[in-house]
């Protein structure tokens, strides 16, 4: 496994498997993050004034919404370019 | 049980971490009926599980409960206050057994993830998430049809009002295909999902303990086992919050969708 | 009916909270299925045109597009 990873370090080795998962791994990282903060912020803003709940509920769910659609189009190109 | 059997099957000088085959499961025994496996068994037991429990809480209900009619009712209240009143409405309490049913059934089949012996969370086969979810969506389109009618069901989740004639076009099949098709695949992909993963994270870790502990002990090695020792128990730990939380999140979405298909307006 | 203080303490104060708590999970949850519905809407034209036309190109463009209208989608059904 050791030898494999120097290897792939090293670039002297062709990379396999299916690196389409690992494509997404890596791209799912950024709205993961992007989610979290999202959310997290959205409650605090929430606890905070809670009489705007409407409207920091609607903009959570745009954000949550932007934020997703990268998470899916990390998802489809490893099967755009495969 | 698996990590020991996928070591003997190895049989090889490189740590090897556990993949899809450890989900296969043939019949229980040697001349056994091939549908008999470990999940099917683990759903068995799930339903007798569930099926005993509430006989137990609820066959003789006293009026200042005792024992364990305590803990059926904490479920209860559980559903009821989070699930079928928020999300259906004032007729939720109408759909209190579907819901109460659905919700312990996952949460017993998630819940034996964990159970020692079994091992092995039952929808981490998708046709165990498949077909509630599929109860669910025959459900939600048979109360859709009887509370708004066939056309007006169509209109309703096709023609969102508001929009220009012209992006009706290009809008409507999005609506139709997200409505009559990816609901009910995304509502069995979460369950399935989570627990598939969840299973092979825990399987991973403990091979990874077993491996570098017991059979192959190295200096350099034993501390990655120990790693993964640790990782074992805290994954272990973790999943049994996402079990309860997955069990949560569907029958949310079951709620969800009867309450939309009730309430239409929203 | 069992327990009153539970019931009022904690929850949302306002009648009418309850189609709002409603209409708020069933879009949180819808939002993504509509996003891939519009990617597989609009990114399956584009692959059936890139098949047709001999193209290549298509197929992302289609996604991307079908993406922003189903954003769009989002944006009317719950944004406002």
């Amino acid at each position: 496994m050791l030898a494999e990873a120097v290897n792939v370090l090293a670039g002297d080795d062709r990379i396999t498997g299916s690196l389409g998962a690992v494509a997404y791994g890596l791209a799912a990282i950024g709205p993961g993050i992007g989610v979290g903060i999202i959310f997290g912020q959205g409650v605090q803003a929430i606890a905070r004034q809670p009489e705007l709940y409407n409207t920091i509920r609607q903009n959570m769910l745009l954000g949550f919404a932007l934020t997703e659609a990268l998470a899916l189009i990390g998802f489809v190109v490893p099967f755009v370019h495969p | 049980m698996s990590a020991r059997q996928l070591l003997a099957a190895e049989g090889g000088n490189e740590f090897q971490a556990p993949g899809t085959e450890i989900f296969e499961w043939g019949p229980l025994w040697h001349g056994a009926p091939s549908w008999l496996t470990k999940p099917t068994l683990i759903v068995a037991l799930s339903v007798i599980i569930v099926c005993g429990f509430f006989w137990a809480a609820f066959s003789k209900p006293k009026l200042v409960p005792r024992g364990v009619q305590n803990v059926g009712e904490v479920g209860y209240l559980f559903v009821r206050d989070q699930l079928a009143r928020p999300l259906i409405g004032k007729d939720g309490d109408k759909w209190m057994p579907f819901l109460m049913s659905t919700f312990f059934f996952i949460l017993v089949m998630n819940l034996m993830g964990v159970v020692p012996v079994m091992q092995l969370p039952a929808p981490s086969h998708i046709a165990f998430a498949i077909v509630p979810a599929a109860v669910v969506y025959v459900l939600m389109i048979f109360l859709s049809i009887k509370e708004q009618g066939l056309v007006g069901y169509f209109r309703n989740m096709m023609f969102p009002p508001g929009l220009p004639a012209w992006l009706y076009v290009i809008l409507s099949p999005i609506e139709l295909l997200s409505n009559i098709i990816l609901r009910p695949f995304t509502h069995a992909v979460r369950l399935f999902a989570n627990m598939f993963a969840g299973h092979l994270i825990i399987a991973f870790f403990a091979t990874v303990a077993y491996w570098f502990l017991f059979e192959k002990l190295t200096p350099l090695g034993a501390s990655l086992g120990l790693l993964g020792f640790v990782m074992t128990i805290i994954m272990t730990a973790f999943e049994i919050f996402v079990q309860a939380l997955q069990a949560f999140i569907f029958t949310l979405l079951a709620a969800s969708y009867i309450g939309g298909a009730l309430h239409p307006d929203h | 009916m069992v327990r009153p203080a539970m019931s009022k303490e904690g929850q949302r104060p306002d009648p009418e909270s309850d189609a709002d708590h409603r209409a708020f999970a069933n879009a949180a949850w819808s939002i993504p299925s509509y996003l891939l519905s519009g990617m597989a809407v609009y990114g399956g034209l584009g692959w059936l045109l890139d098949r047709w036309l001999g193209t290549s190109a298509l197929l992302p463009i289609g996604v991307v597009v079908g993406l922003a209208l189903a954003l769009y989608l989002v944006y009317h059904r719950y944004g406002r």
